[in-house]
């Protein structure tokens, strides 16, 4: 709800009151989530109980529905409120006179600042990247310990529940609060510079959503400590399995609500900031198309999420209220599940796919001094990918024994979907054609890209095909294809979009000599660690299994070694980006003279980003078009000097 | 460049045809999807080799001297070109799905004469029952050699997943769906049966035997089952019969499951908990989770066999596994 | 959720970030709430799949439905829509006093729409529990629970909605011309009130 009447200090970022002026337990902090957390807790068990008293059912303390209700549900709710993610909307229901802003929330002084609820886009992007990148690290590190089991057939250190636990966490880590969300970050950062906007179209939104996912990510985690352990269905949890499993399943159902809702606040964000904040001149044919990628993603976003919430919603139901969803003795419906399942999960992979295009585009077209091929194309494409997407949920269930006549139509669908992809490839090395490449580390992830991306495409091609899938579903076919195409894919575009920009982000530079290392032991132990994975899907090893026959051993303790020298190139991201961070040379404001306009600006950006709305007057990608010009900048250019 | 197209091109094509990528098959259904295989791989080698020389060429000669600040011809697009590169991948995805198409059809027909086989599934393990045959149970997977076999899966509790990798087919068992799938043995010999859908703890161990006979020895063995086992003891016919040979290698049954323990000597382990033998095996059918065997984990043996055999049934496997008559 | 993009939308003249240019004839907080309600949308339409799925799909559904003994009350539930109908005039009501400056009109409206979301739930609740059967009844009546449930749900974040523009409303706030905190709940109080009417005829009369 907006407040025109307030419009004055609309602009306003704050939590309304000034904070010093209350004590350290009701000032927004920390100190203030604890106890709200707490006290959220206890009202959620009492809620339950009291109800369950009053209708006369037994157990009155019912902990699966106490541990849904109070502790992942409200708890939560009061550690946000705690935080002050609620504050100002408070003050304005509650119709009180919302404080004039001082800003205190907006921009970071401190590297305190960045715990707290802070309404600056580009602040909040880098709280996005820090956070997704410490989840990274542990379900990475998950991966290690489950790839030390594997190293040899039988049992080694754990359990198969356990291991199933870890596996599954892995992948839940990776998706949910990984890979989605760093993208989310990166656009949060980039997009509304790249428009010309001074901030996101709703900052509070913005920051609430981004708080949603230490939220998550934390409660997949927490699972660990439920009786029982962790969810152990993988990632895809289907029903019915996942609905007679030890409590920790339920962690998984709620983590996936949180973290779905955080995208999709995300997502709509960024349509509204895209449709109605683009600066003067700047028509949706002159946006740079990482923007264009991050609206096709939020659109897929926006309808495709609340899909997953659903099916999660029904597993919880039959477990917590015995309806009978997936129950066929009581006339349910199992595949329900998978249809609804994939429905949301297939576009999710285009989501966690489409904002690397965008990044790798921009990154190309710079790097090789030429306007991208195709530009229009190139957007369009993006749009395809987005219609095909919904139609092709249902190549995840080829074997899963849905309705025959689907199987045709859907794997020509899929097919199809090359299509768009390869336009997008074929433009890529079309800009490369005759460009003066500048081989750094962004370009070399890039690059790097486009040839992995390649093989996990085409290896999902070998997939939609229904004769082979019906051998190689299930298998570690499947295991080559997903890491190929998303760590092959969007992690390695991940990595570009963060050499790329963080000499905005920062201020510095980090160091090429350790990029460019980082770049080749990455590439060369993941090949090493996942090609192989092709092989003995082929020859029948099933995916998500603790033991498996004797004959894939040495393979298995090849992929586990490579697996070890893969985690450690990680290592040396880590530490070239929090060297540089603190004490690398001061960057160029454009480093790479790139035309877009978050490169006219100081680096990092003044608060508000421009001080006057630049006024955009051409294509974005203009490179080598004798006098063409992106946009006319007033003040925030001036900076320029000034800084560096 | 195209030089390096075809340098990528061959090495490509040799990774390709020197590694066994595929198992030999074992099937008709695995003939066709090899073909189906070789016929995207073909494909994709083109597809491949066209982008890494693209790739590789151009950062070989139009990389920037580091002092080179100049930028590169301002080139917008080709219509032409976009349009060959929409157009040719459609053509050759549409391709590949006509000859998929064509396949499935074909690796879905069961031919005149199938033989039916009704597939059990349960955490976690096979049963199989050929209802032509008069209704014969068995453990162990047992084919004849070159004859279409349709089997009809069923899963009592969750979904797993029916896959024979040597025959390429997979199917998964479904609750309250009935799922069929259509497999022809073309080789003579032993091969294994694994659950590929993610169904619980055993789920890395559900597995089972495959046995492809000649037509002789299947009419042969299928004879000998009818015979209330053809075993000396109807013990012997329930062990084979309710899928304890899946798990278990026990001598005088011929098996030689690696899931559960050996159970030659259960004397002996009888003995260490200080029971009668057969009244620790009985307790070891109806409650599993009671004592677990060393090195072995709980819930993967089936806690359900009190209910699905009788009392008379489990006394008969009781007396047949401590050998007393 | 939105008082700054309304700002910049609208030049806040005051140190701060300057404004933004708005490149929209639609204002941001509008379009926001749409698009909210387009992913409502799509929740309800997974529910509705699950419908489509236990009742169509299904091999083995029962060709009567809900299956006998059981019934809906259809009834009851025809009565309730006929108050979310109605209450949505009222809403409208408000919204047009409003512009008209009349404030009681705008204060009567809210309260009167309020009052009919209540009285809906509280008969919904009473349906529940006469209904004859429970959430462990058998997929007919997961799906039953599971769609009114969710859209009992949002009736309530609607309420919430509501009563909020209302405090505002009797605090003095809300001008002609400023008036989006009235406008947005009343959007959505329509589309939950849409909703009903598709949940309705596909849970109680199809
Ligand atoms: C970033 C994520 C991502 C992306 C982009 C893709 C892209 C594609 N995926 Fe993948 N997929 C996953 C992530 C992804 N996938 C995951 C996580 C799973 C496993 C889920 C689970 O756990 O079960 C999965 C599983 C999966 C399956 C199910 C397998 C099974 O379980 O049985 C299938 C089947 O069709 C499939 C197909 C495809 C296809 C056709 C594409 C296409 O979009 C690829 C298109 C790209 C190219 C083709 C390459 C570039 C194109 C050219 C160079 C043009 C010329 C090419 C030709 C003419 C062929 N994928
Ligand atoms: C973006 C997604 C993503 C990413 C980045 C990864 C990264 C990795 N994955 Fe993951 N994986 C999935 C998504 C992803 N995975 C999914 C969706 C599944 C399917 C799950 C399911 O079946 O449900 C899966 C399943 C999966 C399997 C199959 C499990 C099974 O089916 O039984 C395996 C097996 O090897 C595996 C391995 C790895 C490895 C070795 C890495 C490595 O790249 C990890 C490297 C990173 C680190 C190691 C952390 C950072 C490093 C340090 C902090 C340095 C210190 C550490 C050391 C030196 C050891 N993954
Ligand atoms: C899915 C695999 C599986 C099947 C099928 C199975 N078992 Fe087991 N069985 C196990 C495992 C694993 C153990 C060890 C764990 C335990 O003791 O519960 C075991 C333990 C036993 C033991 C105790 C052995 C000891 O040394 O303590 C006996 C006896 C036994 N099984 C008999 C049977 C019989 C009889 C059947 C068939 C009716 C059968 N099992 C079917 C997996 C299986
Ligand atoms: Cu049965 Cu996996
Ligand atoms: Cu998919």
């Amino acid at each position: 709800m907006s407040v025109m009447e307030h419009a004055s200090h609309g602009a306003g970022h704050g939590s309304g009151t000034p904070s010093h002026q209350r004590g350290i337990l009701m000032r927004p902090g920390f100190v203030r989530a604890a106890w709200c957390f707490a006290l959220f807790f206890l009202i959620g068990l009492y809620l339950v109980a009291g109800i369950r008293w009053i209708a006369g059912w037994d157990p009155v303390y019912d902990w699966n529905i106490i541990v849904i209700v109070g502790g992942l549900t409200l708890a939560p709710i009061g550690f946000l409120l705690g935080l002050g993610s609620f504050d100002y909307w408070l003050y304005w229901i509650s119709g009180r006179p919302t404080m004039l802003d001082d800003h205190a929330n907006h921009g970071a002084k401190t590297w305190k600042d960045y715990f707290k609820v802070n309404t600056d886009h580009k602040v909040i992007g880098v709280q996005y990247l820090v956070t997704t990148f410490v989840f990274f690290t542990i379900g990475g590190l998950m991966a290690m310990i489950f790839r030390a089991e594997l190293a040899q057939p039988g049992m080694q250190y754990m359990d198969t529940q356990t291991y199933n636990g870890l596996v599954s966490m892995h992948a839940a880590l990776m998706i949910f609060v990984f890979i989605i969300p760093a993208f989310a970050g990166l656009a949060n950062f980039a997009v509304p510079l790249m428009l010309g906007a001074p901030d996101m179209a709703f900052p509070r939104l913005n920051a609430l959503s981004f708080w949603f996912l230490p939220i998550a990510g934390t409660m997949f985690l927490a699972s660990f400590l439920a009786p029982g352990g962790a969810f152990a269905t993988g990632w895809t949890s289907y029903a019915p399995l996942a609905s007679e499993q030890p409590i920790g399943q339920v962690f998984f159902n709620m983590g996936v609500q949180w973290a779905g809702a955080s995208s999709i606040l995300t997502a709509l964000n960024f349509l509204v900031t895209i449709i109605t904040m683009r600066a003067p001149g700047m028509t949706f044919w002159r946006m740079p198309l990482l923007v264009w990628a991050n609206f096709t993603t939020s659109l897929l976003v926006v309808t495709a999420t609340p899909f997953i919430a659903g099916s999660q919603f029904f597993v919880m139901f039959d477990r917590v209220m015995h309806t009978s969803f997936f129950v066929p003795a009581e006339g349910g419906y199992v595949l329900g599940y998978q249809h609804i399942f994939w429905f949301y999960s297939h576009p999710a992979v285009y989501i966690m796919i489409l904002p690397g295009f965008g990044i790798v585009s921009e990154i190309i077209s710079v790097m090789s001094r030429k306007p991208i091929f195709g530009y229009r194309l190139m957007a369009i494409s993006l749009l395809g990918i987005l219609v095909l997407g919904f139609s092709v949920w249902a190549h995840h269930m080829f074997v899963a024994g849905m309705a025959d006549w689907l199987r045709v139509p859907i794997m020509i669908s899929t097919l199809l979907i090359a299509v768009p992809t390869g336009v997008k490839v074929f433009s890529w090395l079309a800009t490369l054609w005759e460009g003066r490449i500048q081989l750094n580390t962004p370009m070399l992830f890039a690059l790097g890209f486009i040839s992995m991306f390649v093989i996990g495409g085409l290896s999902g091609i070998y997939l939609s095909s229904v004769p082979i899938t019906i051998h190689a579903s299930d298998s570690y076919f499947i295991v080559a294809h997903i890491h190929y195409v998303l760590f092959g894919g969007s992690v390695l575009t991940i990595f570009a979009g963060i050499y790329y920009w963080f000499p905005k982000m920062t201020g510095r530079m980090y160091s090429e000599r350790l990029g460019k290392l980082h770049f080749w032991l990455t590439f060369v132990s993941f090949n090493l660690t996942f090609f192989p994975m092709h092989w003995v899907g082929l020859v029948g090893m099933p995916r998500r299994v603790a033991d498996y026959s004797d004959r894939f051993a040495d393979l298995n303790l090849f992929v586990t070694i490579s697996a070890f020298a893969l985690g450690a190139s990680v290592i040396i991201f880590f530490y070239n980006m929090i060297v540089s961070w603190s004490r690398g040379p001061i960057a160029d404001p454009n480093p790479w003279r790139a035309l877009t306009l978050e490169w006219q600006v100081s680096s990092p950006p003044p608060i508000f980003n421009f001080d006057e709305i630049p006024q955009v007057v051409g294509g974005p990608y203009e490179y080598g078009v004798p006098g063409a010009r992106h946009a006319i900048l007033t003040g925030g250019g001036a900076k320029q000097e000034s800084h560096a | 460049m195209i030089g390096i197209g075809i340098v990528v091109g061959i090495l490509v094509t040799l990774v390709a045809v020197l590694i066994p990528w595929l198992p030999t098959s074992a099937s008709r259904e695995m003939d066709r999807i090899e073909l189906v295989y070789w016929f995207a791989t073909v494909m994709c080698i083109v597809i491949f080799a066209l982008v890494m020389a693209v790739l590789i060429y151009s950062v070989l000669t139009f990389r920037a001297r580091p002092d080179d600040e100049s930028d590169g011809p301002p080139i917008h697009g080709n219509s032409t070109l976009e349009i060959a590169w929409t157009v040719v991948p459609a053509i050759l995805v549409l391709a590949i799905g006509v000859v998929s198409a064509v396949v499935l059809s074909q690796n879905s027909s069961a031919g005149p004469n199938p033989l039916n086989v009704k597939v059990f599934a349960q955490q976690f393990a096979w049963r199989f029952v050929y209802p032509d045959d008069g209704g014969v149970k068995s453990g162990v997977l047992v084919l004849p050699l070159g004859r279409s076999a349709r089997f009809q899966l069923q899963s009592v509790d969750v979904i797993h997943s029916f896959w024979i990798p040597d025959m390429g087919q997979k199917q998964d068992a479904v609750p309250g769906i009935d799922t069929s799938i259509v497999v022809t043995p073309t080789r003579i010999g032993v091969f294994s049966l694994v659950c590929a859908e993610l169904c619980g703890i055993g789920h890395s161990t559900m597995r089972a035997q495959v046995r492809v006979v000649s037509q002789e020895d299947f009419a042969a063995w299928l004879k000998e089952r009818k015979g209330g086992g053809g075993e000396a003891e109807p013990g012997a016919a329930i062990f084979a019969s309710a899928g304890c040979s899946g798990c278990h290698a026990f001598t005088p049954a011929g098996s030689n499951g690696a899931i559960g323990p050996r159970l030659d000597d259960i004397a002996v382990a009888a003995g260490k908990v200080g029971k009668d033998p057969a009244e620790y095996v009985r307790e070891a059918i109806v409650d599993p989770a009671k004592v677990i065997a060393p090195g072995f984990q709980n819930g993967v043996m089936p806690s359900t066999f009190g209910k699905t055999l009788s009392a008379a049934e489990i006394d008969a496997l009781a007396a047949y596994l401590t050998g007393s008559k | 959720m939105s008082a700054h993009a309304e700002a910049v939308a609208h030049g806040g003249e005051h140190h701060g970030p300057p404004p933004a240019n708005q490149s929209s004839r639609i204002a941001p907080t509008v379009l926001g709430m749409f698009l909210f309600i387009g992913t409502e949308a799509m929740l309800f339409g997974s529910f509705f799949a699950m419908y489509f799925f236990v009742r169509v799909v299904n091999p083995d559904a029962s060709a009567i439905w809900p299956p006998p003994p059981f019934a809906f009350p259809k009834f009851v539930a025809g009565i309730n829509t006929v108050i979310l109908v109605t209450s949505s005039f009222t809403m409208h009501w408000a919204l047009q006093s409003v512009k008209r400056n009349n404030r009681r009109g705008l204060q009567a409206g809210l309260v009167l729409t309020i009052l009919m979301g209540l009285a809906f739930l509280l008969t919904q609740f009473i349906e529940y529990a006469h209904v004859g059967f429970n959430t462990a009844d058998g997929a007919f009546a997961s799906v039953f629970f599971g769609l009114t449930g969710l859209h009992g749900a949002h009736v309530l974040i609607g309420l919430l909605l509501l009563t909020f523009a209302a405090v505002r409303a009797f605090r003095g706030h809300y001008s002609p011309e400023h008036h989006h905190g009235v406008e947005l709940p009343g959007i959505y109080w329509h589309f939950v009130d849409v909703m009903w009417i598709v949940v309705y005829v596909t849970i109680y009369l199809l």
